[in-house]
């Protein structure tokens, strides 16, 4: 198994002049500070050595050492390892090398960076805004520091993004921006030639709201769990825990035994309603609405469940810094079990029903087809990788709450398919269920909470959480305010998106809403609309005030 | 085909209609449910504990002349009981009415009005009665308090300071 001391001597044998520093906080996380010259070097060579890239993480440090640091993330998943590499610039000359040619994956990381913290990325392939709204001014950048939260700045219209118009004789299909099959916001420029896909743009974060800015301006630490819970309508509570496990690795809380069992089970029965609501989305993006009424039918119960225990649906309001606010009482626990052994048994009935369905198998085989390569190039995570044959699972690889004591069993298929894709999400359905009944068989008697003193400044913290989409990542700079002073959130959607373009590639029309509904997408809302003149074949993009002209005329 | 066709109507017939009749007939939620808010202003003491956790920063509190105004803006709530939680008097209690539709969402605003106790020695309005009643309730019967430990308590923070700075500049000289 690779050491973290074992991956800067072999950092520092490649390119002796490399490292500048190395540190380790924590077990099986190191920060190692490069050259800023060799930045793109090192990086080519941690993801050569097989190291999956996370993210990137821009951070203004320019009040404190008059520079903007840039954090690359890598994993080495099977020996449990995180690996940083930082990157500094300096306010004189605010660029680094780009890390995108090498892997594709970094390709939105950076861009954000630049959106966010202003810093340029030399030889980024596509350095196009990503993440800022159409109309934001160039030069004015959200995440520094100086930046007032509640600023807003004069619009700047002609800054709208340009987006990609395909070869002839490819032309373009819009889908979205208002995505109607999810019903969020999400903007697929599909190129077509006839029925075949050769192509595909995507503009999104539509619905960008800046809570990362929130919370190092505003929130103290106890207040973001909150709005953490909110980045998501289905998974929310995994980024309540990502956050406060970040922190609390940061500041060195040990959370007690009892806590860490109910968020485990909290984690798993979020993950079994998610699969659900999923199965039946799915099913209703091919017309198969029986699947989309059983699969929500038999979810039901759980959120009930939910609602029990934490006394909510969804956003269960469950997580602070140091533990959990409930106990999950010994009464309850012949309800959980009775409620989820039912969906056990009624899952496996619908599985036994549709596993065989010739519908099924003639909308999802062989479509939408995402190759282990490619896979690993865009760093797919979550049932998407593990539909092609990727078995990462971050309970497995960076153990969290109690799955070191519950260990799930990864699941997954080597076709790459949206069928692959469909039949690991419902084995894992069945997964959690057994985890569910073990984490309660097992969980310890205790305290679910520890008193949480000061946070002391300046500790950094990186936590995953396997979402039902893939894996969450958060990552934490604790601040002299009592709140984070840079927070950093990457969701499983994030790494999963950018590899749709090659999965539509070779399809079908038809195909294209369920294979974009195959990675069980999370996106957020607009205000623009394209309109693609078919006479003069000219493609003219509306703005907010445009449309407010035109519609103010009407 | 058949086979699996014929297993899906199956689940279907055997499970039939599931939708409640709701709102014909209530729909009470589970025991524990986070619903509307509730504020005990009898037991209020306006120290602004529930202000400081709230996430979404809906409760602000003001001091104007001699009142306190403490101010739930209920159509911010997320319902995730922090006040409640944090409130030394448990005067914050989470109800189970989730039906809060309005034509004005300040329908469902609470207000909270607590008298201020005035500095003796500058006049400022500086905490509330009600919390200075606590302080003085919390003092067993059987200690006798000195006068000059009465007079500390109507002084606000500020001229505490100065106060016992004056003590002090007088004890050196």
């Amino acid at each position: 198994m690779l050491s973290e001391h074992e991956v800067a001597k072999r950092l520092r044998d490649a390119f002796p002049e490399a490292v500048v520093s190395t540190k380790i906080p924590v077990p099986g996380i190191i920060y190692i500070t490069i050259n800023t010259s060799f930045i793109s070097s090192a990086c080519r060579y941690l993801f050569e050595q097989g190291a999956r890239f996370v993210t990137s993480v821009a951070t203004d440090r320019i009040a404190q050492s008059n520079r903007v640091e840039v954090s690359h993330i890598f994993s080495f998943d099977e020996d449990r390892l995180t690996v940083v590499a930082k990157g500094q610039a300096s306010t004189s000359n605010l660029s680094i090398d780009s890390i995108s040619p090498v892997i594709p994956g970094a390709n939105w990381a950076e861009r954000e960076c630049h959106d966010m913290v202003g810093i340029d990325f030399i030889g980024h392939p596509d350095p196009r805004r990503l993440a800022l709204a159409d109309d934001w001014p160039e030069g004015i950048y959200p995440l520094r520091r100086d930046f007032p939260y509640n600023y807003k700045p004069p619009v700047a219209p002609e800054n709208a993004v340009p987006l990609k118009t395909p070869q002839p004789p490819a032309s373009v299909l819009p889908i979205g921006p208002f995505y109607p099959v999810l019903e969020e916001p999400a903007y697929f420029r599909v190129f077509v030639e006839g029925e075949e896909i050769t192509g595909c743009d995507y503009r999104g974060f539509y619905n960008h709201r800046g809570i990362e800015k929130l919370a190092d301006s505003v929130l103290t630490y106890q207040q973001v769990p909150f709005i953490a819970e909110r980045i998501c309508g289905i998974c929310g509570f995994i980024h309540s825990s990502c956050y406060c496990q970040a922190i609390e690795q940061a500041s060195g809380i040990e959370i007690p035994p009892r806590a860490g069992y109910i968020r485990t089970i909290l984690l798993e029965l979020e993950r079994t309603q998610s699969h659900l609501l999923w199965l039946g989305i799915a099913g209703h993006i091919i017309g198969f609405e029986t699947v989309l009424m059983q699969a929500w039918r038999i979810r039901e119960p759980l959120m009930w469940l939910c609602e029990l225990i934490t006394g909510n649906r969804k956003t269960y309001g469950m997580n602070l810094i140091g533990g959990v606010r409930r106990d999950i009482t010994s009464e309850q626990y012949p309800k959980i079990l009775e409620v989820i052994g039912k969906i056990e048994d009624q899952v496996k009935e619908l599985i036994n029903a549709i596993v065989d369905d010739t519908t099924l198998h003639l909308r999802l085989r062989n479509v939408g087809v995402l190759p282990p390569q490619i896979a690993r190039e865009f760093c797919s995570v979550g049932p998407t990788a593990r539909g092609s044959g990727i078995a990462i699972d971050s309970r497995v690889n960076h153990p969290y709450a109690a799955y070191s004591q519950v260990p799930p069993m990864v699941i997954s298929k080597p076709e790459g398919d949206a069928w692959a894709r469909t039949l690991v999400r419902l084995e894992e359905t069945l997964e959690s269920v057994g985890l569910i009944r073990q984490a309660l068989e097992q969980m310890p008697a205790g305290d679910i909470m520890v008193e949480v003193k000061e946070i002391p400044p300046w500790r950094e913290g990186i936590s995953y959480v396997e979402a039902p989409r893939g894996e969450a990542m958060h990552y934490v700079l604790t601040g002299p305010d009592n709140r984070p002073y840079r927070w950093r959130v990457r969701a499983p959607s994030y790494a999963n998106l950018q590899a749709i373009p090659i999965m539509l590639k070779g399809n079908s029309i038809a195909d294209a809403p369920i294979i974009i509904g195959s990675i069980d997408p999370c996106f957020s809302c607009t205000e623009r609309l394209e309109v693609f003149d078919v006479k003069t074949n000219k493609i003219k993009v509306y703005t907010r005030q445009e449309l407010r002209e035109i519609s103010v005329k009407r | 085909m058949l086979r699996s066709k014929l297993k899906e109507a199956l689940i279907c017939l055997k499970n039939l209609r599931v939708t409640l009749p709701y709102p014909a007939q209530p729909a009470p939620p589970a025991e524990g449910f986070r619903g509307r808010l509730e504020v005990d202003i009898n037991k209020c003491i306006g120290c602004g504990a529930c202000a400081n956790a709230c996430p979404p920063r809906l409760i602000s509190v003001i001091d104007l002349d001699t009142r306190r105004t403490i101010e739930f803006v209920l159509g911010k709530c997320t319902y995730c009981a922090r006040c409640a939680e944090v409130c030394p008097e448990e005067a914050i209690n989470m109800s189970k009415e989730f039906e809060l539709a309005t034509e004005d969402k300040k329908d469902l605003n609470i207000t909270v009005e607590l008298i201020m106790v005035k500095c003796d020695r500058c006049g400022t309005a500086f905490t509330t009665q009600r919390i200075v009643n606590k302080l003085m309730a919390k003092v067993p019967d059987e200690i006798e308090i000195e006068p000059a430990a009465l007079d500390w308590l109507k002084f606000c923070p500020n001229c505490r300071k100065l106060r016992e700075a004056q003590k002090i500049s007088e004890a050196g000289t």
